[in-house]
C-alpha cells in the first residue's frame, strides 16, 4: 500500500483517537461488570459494605496489572506472528 | 485509469484509510477478546489480593501464548478443512 499523505494522516489519527475513546469506555464497562459480579453479593444493604468496597478495589488494581501484562505479552506475540507470516 | 487492460484503479483515500483502520480493528478485538479469555482462566476471581501472584502472572504469559497458537492452528484448520466443505474464506 502506498504511503498516505499528511490529510490522510490526520484523517486517520483522528479516526484511531475515536476508537480508543469508544475502547476505553469498553474496558471500563468490563471492568465495572466483572469487579461487580466478583465482589457484590450482599443485598441486605444498598450502601458496598466494607468488604465490598475493599473486594472492587483489589479487584480494579489487579485487573490494570493483567491488561499490562497481557498488553506486552500480546504486542511479543503479534510481532512474531506477524514475522512469521512474512516468511511464508 | 489505463484503458489498456493493466492497471488496477489506485485505492482512494477513504479506501486505504479504510483499510488500515479495519487492520487495526482485527488485531484490536483479538486484544480484547485474549484479555477476556486469559483473565477468566487465570485470575482468582476471589480478589483477596490486589497484586498479581506469581501463578497468575506465568499463567497470564502461558494463556496469551496459547491463544496466539490456537488462533493460528484454528486458522490453518479451517482453510484446509472449509476449502473441502465449501465455507467460504
Amino acid at each position: 500500500m502506498d504511503g498516505l499523505t499528511q490529510a490522510e494522516q490526520r484523517e486517520l489519527e483522528s479516526r484511531l483517537q475515536k476508537r480508543q475513546v469508544k475502547e476505553f469506555m469498553s474496558v471500563f464497562g468490563n471492568l465495572v461488570d466483572n469487579c461487580f459480579n466478583a465482589c457484590v453479593d450482599d443485598f441486605t444493604s444498598k450502601a458496598l459494605s466494607g468488604r465490598e468496597g475493599g473486594c472492587i478495589a483489589r479487584c480494579v488494581t489487579k485487573s490494570m496489572t493483567t491488561q499490562t501484562r497481557l498488553g506486552e505479552r500480546f504486542a511479543e506475540l503479534n510481532a512474531a506472528m506477524s514475522a512469521e507470516m512474512q516468511k511464508r | 485509469m489505463s484503458f489498456l487492460g493493466f492497471g488496477r484503479p489506485q485505492p482512494t483515500s477513504a479506501e486505504k484509510i479504510a483499510a488500515i483502520e479495519n487492520e487495526l480493528k482485527v488485531v484490536a478485538e483479538m486484544h480484547s477478546r485474549m484479555i477476556k479469555v486469559c483473565t477468566s482462566k487465570c485470575i482468582d476471581k476471589t480478589y483477596r489480593e490486589g497484586e498479581l501472584s506469581k501463578g497468575e502472572a506465568v499463567c497470564l504469559d502461558r494463556c496469551s501464548a496459547k491463544f496466539f497458537e490456537a488462533h493460528q492452528t484454528i486458522s490453518e484448520q479451517l482453510q484446509r478443512e472449509g476449502a473441502q466443505r465449501g465455507f467460504g474464506m
